[in-house]
């Protein structure tokens, strides 16, 4: 598979002198869903800031070209960046004319602007507020509208700043579902975040930075790592947490699940493989296991 | 709260002066106010006033929502008024120790704030009678200087996101006990307040930039707009047009 963005030992310093990212190196692939956590301050949007070229750094490879070599064009077709506040992504008058902006300044013609900010509202189902002003939407609808914005462009590489931040439960999931669709669709998604809970469904890959990147690999491998976690004040998603408490009280796991979704098809198979039943008991070690498990998630 | 500054709050009713094509409303009413304001006779130019107002209730907007605005407007014009009545050189009518009120001042201050009034209450069916972002298109593609259009544009589409950031920091500051005294204290806290409220402006325009050029800005924002002239609007424009030009005809042939 192609590699969608590349980024070889990226160093950035802040006009004031501190340091954001030292040796950083990223690989992502084509049609990956990869996430990017660290703690505030790790250096997360200034890295997605690289990616588009707004700080231009030839370390940074759009698919194997230099991003210092493109033009902004090439770049726009190529990288979408959803920003973390949308009052800051949304800046013209009505949401029309927002989702609008990109298609434009590409040069299409007035028909095919039009077909894309249809679909790109439906798609996140705010077609029926087009003609509004973004003073006049939620926080949820202006999140939506800041990704529609993005998705008229129809860019290969979609990049989120938090897409999940300050979301009610309802909104999340929808932003949520369509990252997902999205990817199914083939588009290369890149997300900073801190939903943790989140993370199992929006990511195949996941990059521990802060400053310079601490690991890389699956939700599990990372979440199973007790002093990456406590090292850089990570947590673990609910779900995880209940099976090991679950482990302590005699439950055979092996691979711990990290979504409803696993957890639901690893109890089905334990019921059907133990004769119809979950057994669970408390032994000797039991108060011990707890203890320690606590512990372990009481670090901060 | 703050309340938001609206003009275009009745843009959703239903008039005449609503279906008016916005470029043909903009020229006609543009053409209108400088016709009234040039008038150099006072009985015409209150003509135009009452012709200003016939347009206003044309446009259905509601009085008293138009007469919280013109309240501030006439205060300044009012100063003016006094101050032209004072010093105007002309016939004395009153005398108050150094001070003259003059026949000549009297005329030229009702004059000036007769024009000015009118000018001030066209705005309303004007831009009043449809939402900003027409207003703003309407301009775009009358050719007005981008760089002008786009300032428009920012102003309107940020001027909400300040009113509640600046909401948010006032409410902050009086959850921490402020209160607002005529002291220097509490000019000063509201002094810093303000510079803050700047600082997150600056952060936050660099950031909207970013999102900008994320997206492919290259100065010249283009925008989608379809008006069409009707019959109707080439006959109102037409109509309005005629009005400005025979406020001055009536000048020359008096």
């Amino acid at each position: 598979m192609r590699e969608a963005i590349v980024v070889r030992n990226l160093n950035y310093v802040y006009p004031d002198g501190t340091k954001a990212l030292k040796n950083v190196s990223i690989v992502i692939r084509e049609g990956e869903k990869v996430a990017i956590v660290g703690p505030n301050g790790a250096g997360k949007t200034t890295l997605l800031l690289h990616f588009n070229g707004i700080l231009r750094n030839n370390s940074v490879e759009i698919f194997g070209k230099k991003i210092g070599e493109m033009r902004r064009e090439e770049i726009v077709r190529n990288v979408g960046i959803v920003f973390q506040d949308p009052d800051d992504q949304l800046f013209m008058p009505t949401l029309f004319d927002d989702v609008a902006f990109g298609p434009i300044n590409l040069g299409l013609d007035e028909k095919e602007v039009k077909r894309r900010v249809e679909r790109a509202l439906s798609l996140v189902g705010l077609l029926s507020s087009k003609d509004k002003c973004p003073h006049h939407l939620s926080f949820g609808e202006k999140k939506k509208a800041s990704l529609a914005a993005v998705l008229s462009i129809e860019p290969k590489i979609l990049v989120l700043d938090e897409p999940t931040a300050n979301l009610d439960p309802k909104s999340r999931a929808e932003l949520i579902r369509v990252i997902k669709e999205l990817n199914e669709s083939g588009i290369t998604i890149v997300i900073a975040t801190h939903d943790i809970n989140a993370l199992p469904e929006i990511a195949d890959r996941v990059y521990v930075l802060n400053k310079r990147v601490i690991a890389e690999g699956s939700p599990r491998k990372i979440f199973s790592d007790t002093n990456l976690l406590r090292e850089n004040n990570l947590e673990v998603p609910e779900i995880f947490k209940l099976f090991e408490v679950l482990q302590c009280f005699g439950y055979n796991c092996e691979e711990l699940p990290l979504s409803i979704d696993e957890a639901i098809e690893h109890l089905t198979r334990t019921v059907e493989t133990e004769g119809g039943h979950i057994h669970l008991h408390i032994h000797e070690h039991t108060h011990d296991d707890v203890r320690k498990l606590r512990k372990k998630y009481n670090h901060h | 709260m703050i309340e938001y500054p609206e003009i275009d709050r009745y843009a959703s009713l239903d008039s005449i002066l609503h279906s008016f094509d916005p470029r043909a409303k903009i020229i006609a009413f543009l053409f209108l106010i400088f016709s009234i304001v040039l008038v150099p006779d006072l009985k015409i130019a209150f003509i135009g006033f009452l012709f200003s107002i016939f347009l206003l209730v044309l446009s259905k907007i509601p009085f008293s929502f138009v007469l919280r605005y013109l309240k501030w407007v006439t205060m300044f014009i009012l100063s003016f008024f006094i101050i032209l009545a004072f010093t105007f050189p002309g016939k004395e009518l009153v005398n108050f120790y150094f001070f003259n009120i003059t026949e000549e001042g009297l005329y030229t201050g009702a004059l000036i704030s007769i024009r000015a009034i009118s000018a001030v209450v066209l705005i309303f069916p004007m831009v009043g009678t449809m939402r900003f972002d027409t207003t703003i298109k309407a301009l775009y593609m009358l050719k007005v200087p981008s760089p002008l259009v786009q300032m428009l544009m920012f102003t309107y589409r940020y001027i909400f996101v300040f009113a509640d950031e600046f909401q948010r920091m006032w409410t902050a500051m009086e959850s921490k006990g402020f209160k607002l005294k005529t002291s220097l204290y509490s000019f000063a806290t509201i002094g810093k307040a303000m510079g803050m409220l700047f600082v997150r402006s600056y952060e936050r325009a660099e950031r909207v930039y970013q999102a900008m050029v994320s997206r492919g800005y290259t100065g010249n924002p283009k925008t989608l707009a379809e008006f069409k002239m009707h019959i109707k609007d080439y006959f109102l424009a037409t109509l309005v047009i005629t009005f400005a030009v025979l406020l001055h005809i009536f000048c020359l042939v008096k």
